[in-house]
C-alpha cells in the first residue's frame, strides 16, 4: 500500500515534468532538453527564498515567477533564433542551455549540494501504513494541476489556439492564431509547472545541487515517449507508470540494482509493441 | 570483389583529401615528438584524438547519411571498451605481444558492440526520430547499468587494465592507421551503391521503398557497422585508460559527440574529423588553463560557444550575414572574381552532395550485369 | 580550383593544430626552478566535487603554512590541483599536464576510481603519491610508491561489523550502501564477510548514483532494524537520517569516516542517534586539530570536513618526510624524491596529525587508532 502511493506521488512529479515536455514537443515540434534544469532552478529559487523567508508558500510563489521568466528566456534567445531550423540544431541548442544553466548555478552556489528542508511533514496511518504528508500533498497537488490543465486546453480560447497549432500551426496561423505567442505561452507553462515539480522533487530530496534535474529530466522525458510524446494524458500516465514501476523495482531485493536497467526496457518494449507510445496519435506520412 | 572494383572505378583525387589530411597530421606529430618538442600531455592527447574522429564519423554514418537521430554512441563504446578489453585480458595469458592482442580483440570488441548494434537496430525499423533518438538513449543507460552490476567486469571498481595497457607514443600510431582504415571503409561505403541507397532513405524513405530499396536492411545495416566502430573506438580506449569506469559513457558523453558531429557538419566526413580534432583539444586547453575555482568556468565556456556556433549556423535570420562572411564569396571578392551564388537549402540535411540518379537507384538490387551498365549516363530500359 | 581550396582549408586547419600543440609543448618543463611542485586531481565539477574541494582546500592550507614559515629547508612549495571529474580518463590526461607543470610529488587523486588510474600512470614514472582519501586497498598495493592517509576499505567493514555485534550487541541489524560507489561497496564487502564469519544475518539495501537521493524506500524497508549501518559518504547519510525522520524511524545510524561532517547536513527533525569511526574529530580539543579548524575557518569560512584535514595531513606528511630525508635540491627528479621519501616512510616515520598519529607499513597503508564519534541534534 504505501509502496503504491509512494510511487503515486514519485509518479506525479515525473508526470508535472512529463508534461513540460510533451506540450514543448506538441507545439513547438522540439525537444527541450534544458527542461530538467529548469527543475534545478526552480529548487535554488526556492532554497534562495527560503533562506531569507521561512514562508514555503512565498518561496513557491518566487520559483513559479523565476521559472516562468526563465522558460520564456529561454524560449527567446535560443531557440526563436532557430524556429524553421533543423531539428536536430535546436536539440543541440537546447543541450548547451542545460550546460548553460548547470555552469551559472555552480559558479554562483558552488557544486556541494547543499542541504535544506522545506517543511517538516507528519506521518498519517491509513490503511495501515504509514505515509508522509508530503507524499498526500504532492499526489493531491498534482492532481489538481493535471485537471486544470486539462480543463484550460479543452474549455479556454488559448488551449484550444494550442490544440491547433500542436495539429497544424500553419493552418494555425492562417485562422489568426499568433503561433510565437502561443509558443512563448507553452514555454512559460511547461516552466511554471517545473516549479511546481521542484518543490516536489525537494520534498523528497531535501537537497539541492546543480545536477539535480539531470536525471528526473530523463526520466521524465522517458515517462513522456512512454505516454506518446505530444500528448497531455499520455504524459500524466507514463509519469505515474514510470513512477509505480521504480518503487516497486526498488522494493524487490532481486532487481532493485537493475531499476534504471529495468525502466528503459520498458520503455523499448512498449515502443517496440506501440510505436508511437500508449496515447500517441498515429500520424500517416504523405508523400 | 564487387567492393574492391567499386572502389577502383570510383577512385579520384578528391576523394583522397581527408586521408592526406590524417596521414600528413600524423607524419607531423610523429616528427614533432620525436624532436622533443611536444609535451607529455599533447603526446597522450593523440590516441584520445584518433578515437574520437573514429567515433564522430561513425555517428555521422547514422545521423549524417541515415538521417537518424542516434544519443547511444557512447553505450556502443562502452560494450566495445569492456568486452574487448576483457577479451584481449583473457588473451593476454596466450599471446605475449600486447599489440597482438590489441589488435584481435579491436575485431572481437567491434563485433561484440555490432551484436548490439543489432539488437537496438530491430526497434530502428518500427521507429522514427524522437522515438529512436530516446531508444537509443535508453539503450545507453541501460548498458551502463549493466556493466556497473556484472562483478566478474570489476562492478564499481571498473575493469582494470594495467596489463593490456599499450604506451600512447605506439598507441597513437595505430590509433591514426585505424582511422585511415576506418575512414577508407566509410567513405568508400558512401559512395558505393549502398551509400546512395541509404541517402536515398535520409532523403525520402517512402519515395526509396517505391524504388525497391530494401529499407530494413540498409537501416539494420548501418547502424550494425556504426556500432562496429564505435565498439573498435572502445577498445582503443580500453587499451589506452585503466580503469575503465561505466560513468564515463553516460549519455552525455554521447551527446558530446554528437556535438562533434553537428559541429562539423552533419553528413560532412571532413567536418567531423576536424570538430573532433578540435573539441578534443578544446577540452583539454580548458581542463588545463581553468583548473581551482575556475573549473566551473569550463562548462559555462563549452556551453556558449555550442550555443553561438549551432545559432549562427542555422538561424534562419542570420543567412544574410553568414552569406557575406562565407569563405567562398570573401575568396571571390578576394580575387575578384564574380560573387558564387550559393544554393543553400534551409535543411542542414542537404549540404552533402547526393544526386540520386534513377538508373544507379535501379541497379542497386539487380543482379550485376557486366557491360549493360557500364555507361551509367544512358539509362536503359532494363530497370524493372 | 574548388579542391584547391580545399586543401588550403585543410593546410590552414593543420597549421592551426600543430601551432596550438607546439605552443602548449612550449610550457613543458618547470617554470620554476626554485620550487617542488605537488600536485594532486580531483573532482572539482560535478556531483562529486565538494570531496575534491575540500582535498584542495586543506592542500592549500597546509602549502600556504609551510610556505609562509619559509618553506621546506628553504625551499617553497608550489600546489596544483587539477579537476577529473572523478573519471579515469580526465584523471589520466589531468596527470599528464601536472607531469608538463613539473610536478615531482603528489597528493594523488581524490576518489577511489580516479587514484587507480593515478598509480597506474605514477608507477610508471615512479612518482610518490599519499593519497588523502582513496581507501581501496588495491590502490597502493603493490606500489611501492603509494602511500595513503586515510583507513583502509576493508579494515573499517571488518572494526564496524565487531563494533556493532561484539561492543553494541545489535540484534537487529540494517544495512545501505552504494552499489556504484567503490568506497562503499569496498566497505560493505569486508563489513558482509565479517558478519559471516560472525554468524550475524542482517538486511541489505542498496542504491546508485542516479537514484541516489531518494531513500524512503529503503528506510521503509529497514523501518524494524535497530541500527543501520551507512558505509556512505555524509551527503547521503544526511539524507537517510532525514528521511527516517520523516517515516518516524529510530534506529541507530552507524557509519564510517565517510560519514565525518554529517552534522552540517542533518536538522532538527532528525532524532536518531548517529555514529561513526573517524580518525578526525572536528570539535575535538588536540592541540594539531583545533589550530587546523582554527585556521580552516579563518580562510574558507567554514569548518574542515575529514577530506580536509586528509589532504592537510598528507601535504605534512610529504613536508615532514622530505625534511627527514634532507631535500635540498629544489630540482630533484620525481623518480629520486620517490625513493627518498619512500624510504623515510616505511623506514618507521612518525606522524601526528589531525587525523592522529600514524605509522606506514610496506604496503604503504597507515597505521592509526580509530575513534567513534557520536553525533546528536
Amino acid at each position: 500500500m504505501s509502496i503504491l502511493l509512494d510511487g503515486l506521488s514519485l509518479g506525479a512529479v515525473y508526470a508535472l515534468i512529463a508534461l513540460g515536455y510533451t506540450m514543448v514537443y506538441g507545439i513547438a515540434k522540439m525537444l527541450n532538453f534544458a527542461h530538467g534544469d529548469v527543475i534545478m532552478v526552480g529548487a535554488y529559487a526556492i532554497y534562495s527564498t527560503m533562506a531569507l523567508n521561512t514562508n514555503p508558500f512565498i518561496a513557491m510563489a518566487v520559483a513559479i515567477v523565476v521559472c516562468t521568466v526563465m522558460g520564456i528566456v529561454i524560449e527567446k534567445f535560443a531557440y526563436k533564433p532557430l524556429r524553421g531550423a533543423s531539428p536536430l540544431a535546436v536539440l543541440i541548442t537546447a543541450i548547451g542551455v542545460s550546460n548553460l544553466l548547470q555552469g551559472i548555478a555552480q559558479l554562483i552556489y558552488g557544486s556541494t549540494s547543499i542541504a535544506f528542508t522545506v517543511a517538516n511533514f507528519k506521518t498519517v496511518h491509513i490503511l495501515g501504513s504509514e505515509i508522509s504528508v508530503g507524499t498526500i500533498l504532492t499526489l493531491v497537488v498534482g492532481a489538481i494541476i493535471m485537471i486544470g490543465l486539462t480543463l484550460f486546453v479543452k474549455k479556454t480560447r488559448t488551449g484550444r489556439a494550442m490544440l491547433a497549432v500542436s495539429e497544424d500551426s500553419g493552418a494555425a496561423r492562417l485562422m489568426g492564431v499568433n503561433v510565437d505567442k502561443i509558443i512563448m505561452l507553452t514555454f512559460a507553462i511547461g516552466s511554471a509547472l517545473a516549479a511546481f515539480a521542484s518543490l516536489f522533487y525537494i520534498i523528497r530530496i531535501p537537497s539541492v545541487t546543480p545536477t539535480l534535474g539531470a536525471m528526473p529530466g530523463i526520466k521524465a522525458f522517458t515517462a513522456a515517449v512512454i505516454g506518446g510524446i505530444g500528448s497531455i494524458p499520455g504524459a500524466m500516465l507514463g509519469g505515474i507508470l514510470l513512477g509505480m514501476i521504480e518503487q516497486i523495482c526498488k522494493h524487490n531485493p532481486t532487481i532493485e540494482a537493475y531499476t534504471t536497467a529495468i525502466e528503459f526496457c520498458l520503455l523499448i518494449v512498449i515502443l517496440l509493441v506501440k510505436p508511437v507510445g500508449l496515447l500517441g496519435k498515429r500520424r500517416r506520412e504523405k508523400v | 570483389m564487387g567492393y574492391v572494383s567499386n572502389v577502383k572505378k570510383t577512385f579520384k583525387l578528391k576523394y583522397c583529401f581527408n586521408y592526406i589530411g590524417v596521414a600528413a597530421f600524423l607524419v607531423l606529430m610523429i616528427i614533432l615528438s620525436s624532436t622533443g618538442v611536444l609535451s607529455r600531455s599533447a603526446v597522450n592527447l593523440l590516441p584520445k584524438i584518433a578515437y574520437s574522429i573514429i567515433l564522430a564519423v561513425s555517428l555521422n554514418l547514422v545521423v549524417g547519411f541515415l538521417g537518424e537521430l542516434s544519443l547511444g554512441h557512447a553505450g556502443f563504446m562502452c560494450v566495445g571498451a569492456y568486452l574487448g578489453s576483457y577479451f584481449s585480458i583473457f588473451l593476454h595469458n596466450y599471446i605475449d605481444n600486447s599489440l597482438v592482442c590489441f589488435l584481435i580483440s579491436l575485431v572481437v570488441g567491434g563485433l561484440l558492440a555490432a551484436v548490439f548494434g543489432f539488437i537496438i537496430g530491430l526497434p530502428a525499423l518500427r521507429l522514427k526520430g524522437d522515438y529512436l533518438a530516446i531508444v537509443t538513449l535508453a539503450f545507453g543507460e541501460i548498458v551502463r547499468n549493466v556493466f556497473k552490476n556484472l562483478s566478474f567486469f570489476g562492478g564499481a571498481m571498473g575493469l582494470k587494465t594495467d596489463k593490456i595497457k599499450l604506451q600512447s607514443s605506439t598507441l597513437y600510431i595505430v590509433a591514426f592507421i585505424l582511422v585511415l582504415v576506418v575512414l577508407f571503409l566509410i567513405q568508400n561505403l558512401i559512395r558505393s551503391k549502398h551509400g546512395r541507397a541509404i541517402t536515398a532513405i535520409r532523403d525520402n524513405e517512402i519515395a526509396a521503398k517505391a524504388m525497391g530499396i530494401n529499407v530494413t536492411y540498409y537501416k539494420l545495416f548501418v547502424f550494425v557497422i556504426s556500432a562496429f566502430f564505435a565498439g573498435v573506438a572502445g577498445v582503443i580506449y580500453g587499451h589506452y585508460y585503466t580503469p575503465i569506469l561505466y560513468s564515463a559513457f553516460d549519455y552525455n558523453y554521447s551527446i558530446e559527440i554528437l556535438v562533434m558531429v553537428v559541429i562539423g557538419g552533419i553528413g560532412s566526413i571532413s567536418g567531423s574529423i576536424i570538430a573532433a580534432t578540435v573539441i578534443t583539444y578544446i577540452n583539454f586547453m580548458l581542463q588545463n588553463n581553468l583548473s581551482g575555482d575556475l573549473a566551473a568556468v569550463r562548462l559555462l565556456v563549452y556551453a556558449i560557444i555550442l550555443i553561438a556556433i549551432v545559432i549562427f549556423n542555422n538561424a534562419p535570420a542570420l543567412k544574410p550575414i553568414k552569406d557575406k562572411l562565407n569563405f567562398k564569396n570573401l575568396s571571390a571578392k578576394l580575387f575578384k572574381k564574380k560573387e558564387s551564388t550559393i544554393v543553400d537549402d534551409d535543411v542542414a540535411w542537404n549540404r552533402i552532395e547526393s544526386k540520386i540518379r534513377m538508373d544507379e537507384l535501379l541497379s542497386i538490387d539487380v543482379k550485376k550485369q557486366d557491360g549493360e551498365f557500364s555507361d551509367p549516363d544512358k539509362p536503359t530500359k532494363e530497370g524493372k | 580550383m574548388k579542391n584547391f581550396k580545399k586543401v588550403i582549408g585543410v593546410l590552414l586547419t593543420l597549421a592551426i593544430v600543430v601551432t596550438c600543440f607546439a605552443a602548449c609543448g612550449g610550457n613543458t618543463g618547470k617554470t620554476t626552478g626554485d620550487k617542488i611542485v605537488v600536485g594532486g586531481t580531483g573532482p572539482l565539477t560535478g556531483d562529486a566535487s565538494q570531496y575534491g574541494i575540500s582535498v584542495q582546500q586543506g592542500a592549500q592550507l597546509a602549502i600556504d603554512e609551510i610556505n609562509a614559515a619559509g618553506g621546506m629547508n628553504g625551499i617553497q612549495l608550489e600546489f596544483i590541483m587539477k579537476d577529473d571529474k572523478a573519471l579515469a580518463a580526465e584523471t589520466a590526461t589531468a596527470y599528464d599536464q601536472l607531469m608538463d607543470a613539473g610536478m615531482q610529488i603528489s597528493i594523488g587523486s581524490t576518489t577511489t576510481g580516479s587514484c587507480e588510474a593515478f598509480a597506474a600512470k605514477a608507477v610508471e614514472d615512479n612518482l610518490f603519491f599519499i593519497t588523502p582519501s582513496a581507501s581501496a586497498a588495491s590502490v597502493i598495493e603493490g606500489r611501492k610508491n603509494g602511500f595513503r592517509v586515510c583507513f583502509g576499505d576493508p579494515d573499517q567493514g571488518v572494526l564496524a561489523a565487531d563494533t556493532l555485534v561484539n561492543d553494541y550487541k545489535m540484534k537487529n541489524i540494517g544495512c545501505i550502501y552504494d552499489t556504484s560507489d567503490t568506497y562503499s561497496t569496498g566497505v560493505y564487502d569486508a563489513f558482509k564477510a565479517e558478519m559471516d564469519k560472525l554468524g550475524v544475518s542482517f538486511t541489505t539495501k542498496t542504491f546508485d548514483a542516479e537514484n541516489k537521493k531518494d531513500f524512503s524506500t529503503q528506510v521503509e524497508a529497514l523501518k524494524d532494524c535497530d541500527v543501520i549501518f551507512t558505509p556512505i559518504y555524509y551527503t547521503e547519510a544526511g539524507l537517510i537520517a532525514r528521511a527516517c525522520a520523516a517515516k518516524g524511524v529510530n534506529a541507530l545510524i552507524f557509519g564510517c569516516d565517510g560519514l565525518d561532517s554529517v552534522a552540517g547536513q542533518i536538522d532538527s527533525s532528525v532524532t536518531n542517534e548517529i555514529k561513526y569511526i573517524t580518525p578526525f574529530d572536528v570539535e575535538s580539543t588536540n592541540e594539531n586539530i583545533s589550530k587546523f579548524v582554527a585556521s580552516y575557518k579563518a580562510k574558507y569560512n567554514k569548518a574542515p570536513d575529514q577530506f580536509a584535514a586528509d589532504a592537510y595531513d598528507a601535504v605534512y606528511v610529504i613536508y615532514n618526510a622530505m625534511l627527514k630525508a634532507n631535500i635540498t635540491d629544489a630540482n630533484i627528479s620525481a623518480s629520486e624524491l620517490c625513493d627518498k621519501v619512500a624510504a623515510v616512510l616505511t623506514g618507521g616515520m612518525e606522524f601526528a596529525g589531525t587525523t592522529g598519529t600514524m605509522t606506514w607499513n610496506a604496503d604503504g597503508a597507515p597505521n592509526k587508532v580509530p575513534t567513534i564519534v557520536t553525533v546528536k541534534k
